[in-house]
């Protein structure tokens, strides 16, 4: 017998504890799919317009940009992604970009993880004032002048290390998401697995993973589009350039008057390829949770 | 057990606290500094000359090609020397800076030591001039490659009467570009007086085409630095309007202070449609297509001018005053100076770069576009073409006056263009009320 | 709720748990504890400065009558910004969320493409709207001109906090719909077939079986959306530069005056910049943890 993990309607309540009683049909709705596809084109455009501005001005040459920002591009320089990749030196930052955003944001995932799993289930004290600390964790003002003074202070400065952990502790809205995914995991999954011998840190890192892909891969996508994108920390804390991620290769487009435009673009669409292909790798955990069928029986 | 209880319970929050306002006490001790460094020389013993020379500059494409042109000479003439090169935007640089600076991990760094007039109350003075009374940047006065500058532009950036820093080039910003085709197949000759700029205006206007292009935000002020340049042409003249504003003898909505509003409203009304929402690129993009006949610009486009190649262009002080002689001047500033802070790790390095720069110097101007801060050096012909408005070198409004932070922000600049239409809402006599208003807030 | 333990030990749980708040407490609270007492102080962050304890002069330089007229304009137009940006930004995710959430065709190319605006940056994305809403050449103006008029989009003081917070919006979309997909799979697949069965129309499914269970997504993106709007400044710099009267927002005005703009800004000392940033920092708490008491009662009564 279950419940469901919120106020629901008596009808659905009933039906979930009796799933042998409720017939599963599927009937196709079609005015709905027509309408859905419909919307779903909406959004596309509307998103898909401005995107192709960008790629229309990262195809223009720098004369046709002066010329003619606005226009459609009338010769595409499409070699203008190979020089942006040569001047934004990014073969060099790649692959500082890819372990700082790798380890900083997998370490900052399980930190949400370890952090917001026993709040969730209250194996520490005063739990609401944990949730308060994780939502004030959000609006901190802007520590860059200290977090540079601790990080000189303790010797990371100039170092890879102090770079990953500071980005690592910069967790967001990871807890939160993670307290709030935990309500709808029952506890006796939890105790299920207790009495099956596993132990809290085995738990937390071979079962749960499979319950909370979705969250768990949304808090990582997350942090990670922070690393991946930060500029001003990564300026300050490295005065090395062989330490430099790929977003300061963007410096080589920006002036004081006038920029780059279209390298600036170009560069720009390199610079989020990787997190856009990342993205689309975990689509895979974004389905329908393995939840439901837990629950069952 | 008692450990986790601890761990978890009330004893925890004591010891974080501890350890909070320990940590925070020590990011705040030992902020002040080293001892002062002095001076230094160029080494002229090249095997003295090695190690790692930081540099850090705010970027811009041809100063970038520039720098790095004289890198290569440099490396060429002392080979035991890695230099370690970064260009940073403008808009992150002051923080790159300041953190580099506080680690010692820089060597030559853009500075800008404003000497703070006597009027000005010196809660306003800014971090490069306190850093020079504090002994921070070494003392370039008496070096051999300060004599290769021209010295009416080392006079202007001058500290206190030390030199501090290196001037790379200059810009002039108190004109307008103008297409000469334009000009010539309409009959106009370049204005040198307000009301001859004006004929020029309308006549362009009567026919059709747009006498400026104003990209919006980014160069509706130069057009009031433009102005303020023909009603007060000399540093003197400008220095004793910044000295009445302080001494509340001047009021900004009287006078030749309103004069400046006015004019720039008039000014706007030649400006395209709709053009405070309009922006730098469009703007220049309606010159070479020559739709305008004009646009308020800098003298750091030429180069981009130049090579889109479409138009064949001029440029000319813009004409405030009716007295042709005081719109004879066009104003600038010193682009990127360049200075050692005394707490650089390798000063010899960086001063044999200094010289290496000044003796190459025909390299970087080559590229970056400036007008050149050595007499004599070749850059673009178009400097030449100029070269009449550039005989004295005269600093610009915005290099002279200094902001009272302690006033509102309708009185930054402290005339106050972006309230008149069409950037704002009000006239220029509205404005300069808003303006006076908050400049008296600050007494 | 039960609070015991099924684990065995505490320890371990708590160990870990310790372990993780150290990192965040080092790295974050204690940098943001050490802006509250650089605040006090006239601090510079140069070599040979030395640095003064200054006490409350630097609030009160902000709460001044010169700076405190331009301070509450902005922080008017801040909630005006705040409110329509959380309003429109979360409505907007959830239904587009829930849209793509079902098994569409092409549905994976409609999260990139609404997920790219996340990932591109603000000078980019600045760039490109100022291209469309350019008031000469862009196809926003052709689009007016069709109408018979025209306007100065971002140039024009009515009608640049509306394109604003359009920008915003649309930027912001992507950030939301990933934390709703989330949100949306932790709801059984069996409540929405039973809703089926009893005939529910699509509706009344999401009236009543989603939205109730994505509570706690609700929460995280409604405090985001909060604190983002209140926060952020740097599309609206980019859009409509640093003193725009028009679309000043608290947080611009903030950096402005404590990190100076490129034209016209004063330099301030960092301790004066830190002093501000408590001010922005109250504000928001105040405004995010009664938000977040709303939020989390609404939850739990569900």
């Amino acid at each position: 017998m279950t419940t469901l993990p919120v106020a629901a309607p008596a009808s659905l309540q009933a039906a979930v504890q009796h799933p042998e009683t409720a017939h599963v049909g599927h009937r196709r709705n079609k005015p709905l799919a027509v309408v859905s596809y419909l919307l779903m084109l909406i959004v596309v455009v509307i998103y898909a317009y401005p995107l192709l501005f960008l790629i229309n001005t990262a195809l223009k040459s720098n004369t046709e940009f002066l010329v003619n920002p606005t226009g459609l591009v009338q010769s595409p320089q499409l070699g203008n992604f190979g020089s942006a990749w040569q001047q934004g030196n990014f073969a060099a930052y790649v692959l500082n970009s890819v372990l700082y955003t790798l380890v900083a944001a997998g370490l900052g995932t399980v930190m949400s993880l370890l952090v917001g799993f026993p709040v969730a289930r209250g194996y520490v004290k005063h739990p609401r004032v944990w949730q308060g600390l994780f939502a004030a964790m959000l609006f901190l003002p802007n520590t860059l002048v200290t977090v540079f003074q601790l990080a000189l202070r303790l010797g990371l400065y100039d170092t890879s290390l102090g770079y990953i952990l500071i980005m690592a502790s910069g967790v967001g809205v990871g807890p939160l998401l993670v307290t709030g995914y935990l309500s709808s995991i029952p506890r006796e999954i939890d105790e299920a697995a207790a009495m099956d011998g596993a132990g809290y840190l085995r738990y937390l890192f071979t079962f749960l993973p499979k319950l909370m892909a979705p969250v768990l891969s949304t808090v990582f996508i997350l942090q990670a589009i922070g690393v991946w994108n930060d500029i001003i920390l990564a300026t300050i804390l490295f005065p090395d350039q062989t330490k430099w991620p790929v977003t300061l290769g963007l410096f080589a487009f920006k002036g004081t008057y006038t920029s780059q435009w279209s390298l600036l673009s170009a560069a720009t669409l390199i610079v989020a390829a990787p997190l856009l292909v990342a993205y689309l790798f975990l689509q895979r955990y974004l389905v329908a949770s393995v939840v439901g069928g837990a629950v069952k029986g | 057990m008692s450990t986790s209880t601890f761990l978890a319970g009330r004893g925890s929050r004591a010891v974080r606290l501890v350890t909070l306002s320990l940590a925070a006490a020590l990011s705040l001790a030992g902020c002040s500094g080293s001892s002062p460094g002095g001076s230094a020389s160029v080494p002229t013993d090249p095997s003295q000359v090695k190690g790692d020379l930081n540099i850090v500059v705010s970027s811009a494409a041809g100063s970038d090609a520039g720098f790095k042109a004289v890198n290569d000479a440099f490396t060429a003439k002392y080979p035991n020397v890695k230099v370690n090169f970064s260009a940073v935007p403008n808009e992150n640089y002051n923080q790159t800076r300041t953190s580099r600076l506080t680690a010692g991990s820089i060597d030559l760094v853009v500075a800008n030591p404003r000497e703070l007039p006597s009027y000005v109350p010196a809660s306003n003075e800014g971090d490069d001039a306190r850093l020079a009374d504090a002994g921070g940047w070494v003392d370039l006065t008496s070096q051999p490659f300060m004599s290769k500058f021209t010295p009416t532009v080392l006079d202007q950036i001058k500290y206190k009467g030390k030199s501090y820093t290196v001037p790379t080039g200059l810009s002039y910003y108190s004109g307008l570009t103008y297409n000469k085709k334009i000009f010539a197949d309409n009959n106009l000759q370049v204005p040198t007086t307000w009301d001859d700029f004006v004929k020029v205006c309308e006549a362009l206007k009567a026919k059709g085409i747009t006498p400026i292009s104003i990209g919006g935000k980014d160069t509706a002020g130069i057009i009031m630095l433009s102005i303020v340049q023909s009603l007060f042409p000399t540093a003197a003249n400008k220095q004793d309007l910044a000295k009445g504003l302080y001494g509340y003898t001047v009021k900004l909505n009287e006078g030749q202070q309103l004069e400046v509003l006015k004019k720039t409203q008039q000014v706007y009304t030649y400006g395209q449609a709709n053009f405070a929402g309009s922006n730098y690129s469009q703007m220049t993009a309606d010159f070479l297509t020559g739709k305008a006949a004009m646009i308020s610009d800098g003298t750091w486009n030429v180069g981009a001018l130049r090579g889109a190649n479409k138009v064949d262009f001029g440029y000319f002080p813009l004409p405030a005053s009716n007295t042709a002689a005081d719109n004879a001047s066009l104003g600038g500033k010193v682009e990127l100076s360049l200075g050692v802070p005394s707490n650089a790790k390798n000063i010899p390095a960086a001063m044999a770069w200094l010289q290496v720069f000044a003796d190459n110097y025909s390299l970087f101007n080559a590229q970056a576009g400036f007008a050149p801060s050595q007499t004599g050096a070749t850059g673009d012909p178009f400097y030449t073409d100029i070269a009449s408005y550039t005989k004295t070198f005269q600093p610009a409004w915005d290099t002279i006056w200094i902001p009272n932070t302690k006033a509102g922000q309708a009185a930054a600049r402290p005339f106050n263009w972006e309230a008149v239409t069409p950037m704002g809402s009000s006239d220029a006599q509205a404005a300069a009320d808003a303006a006076e208003k908050d400049w008296e807030a600050g007494k | 709720m039960r609070n015991y333990i099924v684990f065995g030990r505490r320890s371990t749980a708590q160990l870990t748990f310790a372990l993780g708040i150290a990192l965040v407490v080092v790295f974050s609270l204690v940098p943001a504890v050490g802006i509250l007492v650089i605040s006090f102080t006239d601090i510079r962050s140069l070599p040979y400065l030395a640095t003064h304890w200054v006490g409350l002069q630097n609030y009160q330089t902000f709460f001044s009558s010169a700076q405190l007229a331009y301070n509450l304009s902005a922080l008017r137009n801040t909630f005006v910004f705040a409110i329509a940006v959380t309003i429109f930004q979360n409505l907007l995710a959830l239904l587009i969320a829930v849209l793509l959430n079902q098994r569409l065709w092409g549905r994976n190319v409609a999260r990139a493409v609404v997920f790219l605006p996340t990932i591109l940056g603000v000078t980019v994305i600045g760039l490109i709207f100022s291209l469309i809403f350019n008031p000469s050449a862009g196809p926003a103006a052709r689009v007016w001109a069709a109408f018979g008029t025209s306007s100065a989009f971002f140039g024009d003081p009515k009608l640049a906090m509306t394109l604003v917070i359009f920008v915003q919006v649309w930027s912001g979309i992507g950030v939301a719909v990933v934390i709703y997909l989330a949100g949306l799979q932790a709801i059984p697949s069996e409540l929405y077939e039973v809703a089926n069965i009893d005939g529910a129309t699509a509706w009344q499914r999401l009236r009543f079986v989603t939205i109730p269970l994505l509570a706690p997504s609700v929460t995280a993106n409604t405090l985001l959306c909060i604190i983002g709007s209140l926060q952020s400044y740097q599309l609206i710099y980019v859009l409509t530069g640093p003193i725009n009267p028009a679309t000043q927002v608290l947080s611009l005005a903030i950096f402005t005056q404590g990190f100076g703009g490129p034209q016209g800004g004063t330099v301030q000392s960092q301790g004066y910049a830190a002093a501000i940033s408590i001010v922005q920092f109250v504000i928001v708490a105040v405004v995010s943890l009664a938000a977040l008491a709303y939020l989390r009662r609404r939850e739990t009564s569900l």
